[in-house]
């Protein structure tokens, strides 16, 4: 390592140890997700986010399922499969005496 | 098809053909949000009354099954009401697992990440699962272990995008509790997905 990467290296070091630590930090990138940061707040996180992959990953993973809750909404093509339990016949034939029943 | 339906709309739906075609689609779905299969039998036949007597609004506009899935949306919400009225909040437990075990390390960096369950790559995305159609399967077996009002905040959230103040209107808790709910929800559910799916090499 160079002198560039281990002076990075220490910087992260000492960063990681003196910011917030991850445990808060998690807390903190779900609240983004729920109301704006302070200025404070979103200078350490930044801060916390360029020195550890980890949170990194874990608010880009939040925002995918983020995503992918939101685009599949409520057309889901899974529910047809009949892999799942649907509706027992005892409920279906309760239900279709209800829907008879209200016509009269 | 769905040309030929709209140029003959029916005056008086047939409830029967309803039930065959989207009764179990409605069940699983409600089942999903409700996680209680007694209530979300209750939510269907609700929803199925509600369309009859308010088809003459819906004449065939867009699709019957996402007509009658809004319709459905709305008995869930009633439903969750209910359960907020019938059973405060309680202990700060109702809210979900903490999940500490995921930053407890004894080498001298406590409350960050233990290697055990730090996050890393994710080797698939959600839209391949989707396709696999297996997406909501996996999802809903995470979302299982979660207490209901947790699971119930996060899908209101989530799935139907609403806001803070609605849902904690809707369930009876307040802007911290629902943060928090959503907290714990968030940091159990990528976990569980990460384990069960992203994190594997397909």
């Amino acid at each position: 390592m160079g002198w560039y990467d281990k002076t990075k290296h220490a910087v992260r070091f000492w960063l990681l140890r003196k910011l917030p630590p991850c445990k808060e930090t998690v807390m903190t990138i779900s609240q983004s997700f729920e109301r704006r940061l302070s200025p404070r707040e979103r200078v350490l996180l930044k801060l916390h986010l360029w020195v550890c992959m980890w949170c990194q990953w874990y608010m880009e993973h939040l925002q995918i399922m983020r995503n992918t809750l939101h685009e599949t909404g409520t057309d889901i093509p899974e529910l047809d499969s009949p892999s799942t339990p649907g509706l027992t016949s005892e409920a279906r034939e309760r239900i279709k005496q209800q829907l008879v029943a209200d016509k009269k | 098809m769905s040309e030929a339906k709209r140029e003959e709309p029916k005056k008086s739906p047939d409830a029967g053909l309803w039930l065959d075609q989207h009764g179990d689609y409605l069940f699983k779905y409600a089942t999903f949000r409700l996680r209680d299969s007694a209530a979300a039998e209750d939510a269907v036949q609700e929803t199925f009354l509600a369309a009859l007597k308010a088809y003459e609004n819906f004449q065939g506009r867009g699709s019957e099954r996402t007509w009658l899935v809004g319709i459905l949306k709305h008995k869930i919400t009633d439903h969750f009401r209910r359960m907020a009225r019938e059973t405060p909040i309680g202990e700060p437990e109702d809210e979900g697992p903490e999940h500490a075990e995921f930053f407890t390390r004894t080498d001298g960096w406590d409350n960050h990440w233990n290697t055990d369950y730090a996050p890393t790559e994710w080797h698939a995305t959600p839209a391949q699962l989707v396709e696999r159609g297996d997406f909501w399967r996996v999802f809903n077996d995470c979302l299982t272990p979660l207490p209901q009002r947790t699971a119930a905040a996060f899908t209101l959230r989530e799935v139907d995008g609403l806001g803070s103040d609605e849902i904690c209107e809707m369930l009876g808790i307040s802007v911290n509790n629902l943060w928090v709910m959503l907290h714990r929800a968030r940091l159990h559910l990528r976990n569980c997905l990460h384990l069960n799916w992203f994190g594997k090499q397909h």
